[in-house]
């Protein structure tokens, strides 16, 4: 039975470590439905292959979508002060296209679901020894040039390795999980005023990691829920109990342009988005014939 | 004195007849609880059941716990529906469990989708039918005749594996048959009464039902299988439910009612919410129930 658990907490730390670098960028930036936006614009590509190409080129497509996704938010959150209603919007409008295209394809709804219903304890040892590899790249190349690169070179930097990410981990792991593990361990890094927030955010995630598969063996709850539950859980109290630190601290001076502001996420919007997860996830639980 | 031979007597009397009983029970592990059911019903003392399906769930989905990698990971015998009805969750849930005696065409697995002539099998693959299901239409454990062939495939499979008590499954089966044998001339007979009846139903759950008692399918609310309601769709449907009456409009427990309260409203029908397991409604608590509640909520 350990390997079992074994697995799904691998999974649940290869992710933690790429996850929690843009969880803490998003929040800073004021971004945090980017990732349901571009999880979302890749299930799009996804879509569209299943009905066009009847499977084909699924990847690349749902990739291709996710990195256009990436490009418009890059390209509007640089234009407008209201990202966040675009980024919702940008999801929304995702969400109704997945419907809109699947309704006439043949076996379309199933074959969608089949390829979204991605749980932790599902996930192939293979899939997880490629999402780490693929993670430890981008982590290398983000590692080298993220924070020389300046201006325009910084953002498609920043939303290219965020969209291949989000596309690949939302593929193993399922868009809600991967939502709580971007923005609880990061929102919780941020209030300790002690050692870097992605050291503490690592720390932090991986501890409620191992919580969360020993409560959901224990009780024999589903996993994948009950890591989303303790997660947002502990990040939402550490939020109401602890006063924020600044961000300014945390941000180089030019990414402060839209984190410096003090635009604060508190505890009820990440409710908010969490239940703008739930939603992206009905088409696995609410599923058809 | 006395009193103490025979204690002693009856002790090693009961000890030699559990030895034999003593031995590990058959670990079976069931797609759905119609399936759990009718393995406990044959294997009786025998085997340790689990369902892993909620029968007032979508049939298409679980919600994969822990326990239930657990479960197929010690399973002796998996029984499946089959028909591509587990076909979201099932293969996953077979990889990780990594047990190789239940893997399909293994000995320890058991389709009973194989023993069923399936209905709506498409002749050719189309995007235009929907979510049709490439076997035929999975929900084939709905017509109550075809319980005892599944029955039957349960005690044979069930022989397979434990040889040394086939008889005892055997009898099992032949009890459980006779009791579906008079449970089925009460059914029958009811059922004639709604024989030739135009019915609608939301989603094709209860088309093997229907064809057993010659009821008339005038329609479903879904446009295509597994695609909800269209406003076009649901306006011909008016049309033509208004020029030829149905007087039923079957509902499922898992699928959303408020187009066919809608239409039921409108036109007329008795909108039937009609268990498709146990579990599904509160009185479905095995299969004799299930399919007495089935007809007793078309019959009344």
């Amino acid at each position: 039975m350990t390997d079992i658990l074994f697995s799904a907490f691998v999974v649940s730390v290869v992710l933690l470590g790429i996850h929690s670098f843009f969880g803490l960028e998003i929040i800073k930036r004021g971004i945090i439905f980017t990732d349901l936006a571009i999880g979302q614009m890749a299930a799009m590509g996804t879509a569209i292959s299943i009905l066009f190409l009847e499977g084909e080129y699924l990847d690349p497509l749902s990739l291709g979508f996710a990195l256009v996704g990436g490009a418009v938010i890059a390209f509007a959150s640089r234009r407008t002060e209201t990202h966040e209603a675009f980024i919702g919007l940008l999801y929304a409008f995702g969400l109704a296209g997945v419907f809109i295209i699947l309704s006439k394809s043949y076996h379309g709804m199933e074959t969608f679901q089949k390829l979204m219903a991605s749980d932790i304890l599902f996930t192939p040892m293979s899939e997880i020894v490629k999402t780490a590899i693929i993670y430890a790249v981008l982590g290398g190349v983000l590692l080298l040039f993220y924070n020389k690169a300046r201006g325009i070179v910084k953002e498609v930097l920043f939303f290219t390795t965020f969209a291949v990410t989000v596309t690949n981990s939302v593929r193993v792991a399922g868009v809600l999980i991967v939502f709580a593990l971007l923005v609880a361990p990061a929102l919780i890094a941020l209030k300790i005023r002690k050692g870097i927030p992605l050291i503490n955010a690592w720390i932090i995630g991986t501890a409620v990691n191992l919580l969360a598969i020993v409560v959901s063996y224990n009780f024999d709850f589903p996993t994948g829920y009950t890591l989303v539950f303790l997660h947002a859980f502990l990040a939402l109290t550490v939020s109401i109990s602890v006063p924020m630190r600044r961000l300014e601290t945390l941000s180089e001076p030019h990414v402060s342009r839209s984190g410096g502001r003090g635009r604060v996420t508190s505890g009820s919007e990440s409710g908010d988005s969490l239940r703008g997860a739930q939603t992206t996830h009905l088409p696995q639980t609410g599923g058809k014939e | 004195m006395n009193k103490i031979i025979w204690i002693v007597l009856v002790l090693a009397a009961m000890l030699a007849q559990s030895g034999s009983a003593m031995r590990r029970p058959l670990h079976v592990v069931a797609a759905y609880p119609y399936i759990g059911d009718l393995v406990e019903k044959i294997g009786k003392r025998n085997v340790r059941v689990w369902a892993l399906a909620r029968g007032d769930y979508n049939p298409h989905v679980i919600i994969p716990r822990p326990s239930y990698i657990a479960h197929v990971r010690r399973a002796d015998l998996l029984v499946i529906n089959g028909a591509q009805l587990e076909i979201g969750w099932m293969p996953p849930l077979l990889r990780q469990a990594n047990n190789p005696a239940v893997q399909p065409g293994e000995r320890g697995f058991l389709d009973l989708s194989r023993h069923i002539m399936l209905i709506d099998v498409p002749t050719t693959v189309s995007r235009e039918q929907g979510d049709i299901h490439p076997d035929g239409n999975p929900h084939f454990y709905l017509d109550p005749h075809h319980i005892p062939i599944l029955a039957k495939a349960i005690a044979d499979k069930l022989a397979e594996i434990d040889p040394a008590d086939a008889s005892y499954y055997q009898a099992n089966y032949d009890e459980f048959a006779a009791q579906w044998e008079a449970k089925l001339k009460e059914w029958d007979n009811t059922m004639k009464a709604l024989e030739k009846v135009r019915i609608v139903e939301y989603h094709k759950n209860y088309d093997y039902f229907l064809r057993r008692y010659n009821l008339a399918l005038a329609g479903t609310v879904e446009p295509l299988p597994g695609i909800p309601p269209t406003s076009k769709h649901i306006e011909h449907l008016e049309t033509l439910l208004k020029a030829d009456p149905a007087r039923f409009l079957l509902q499922d427990v898992y699928n959303p009612s408020d187009a066919s309260e809608h239409l039921a409203g409108k036109l007329g029908m008795k909108l039937v919410l009609l268990p498709h397991d146990i579990g599904a409604v509160r009185e479905a608590r095995d299969v004799f129930s299930l399919f007495d509640e089935m007809v007793r909520r078309l019959a009344q």
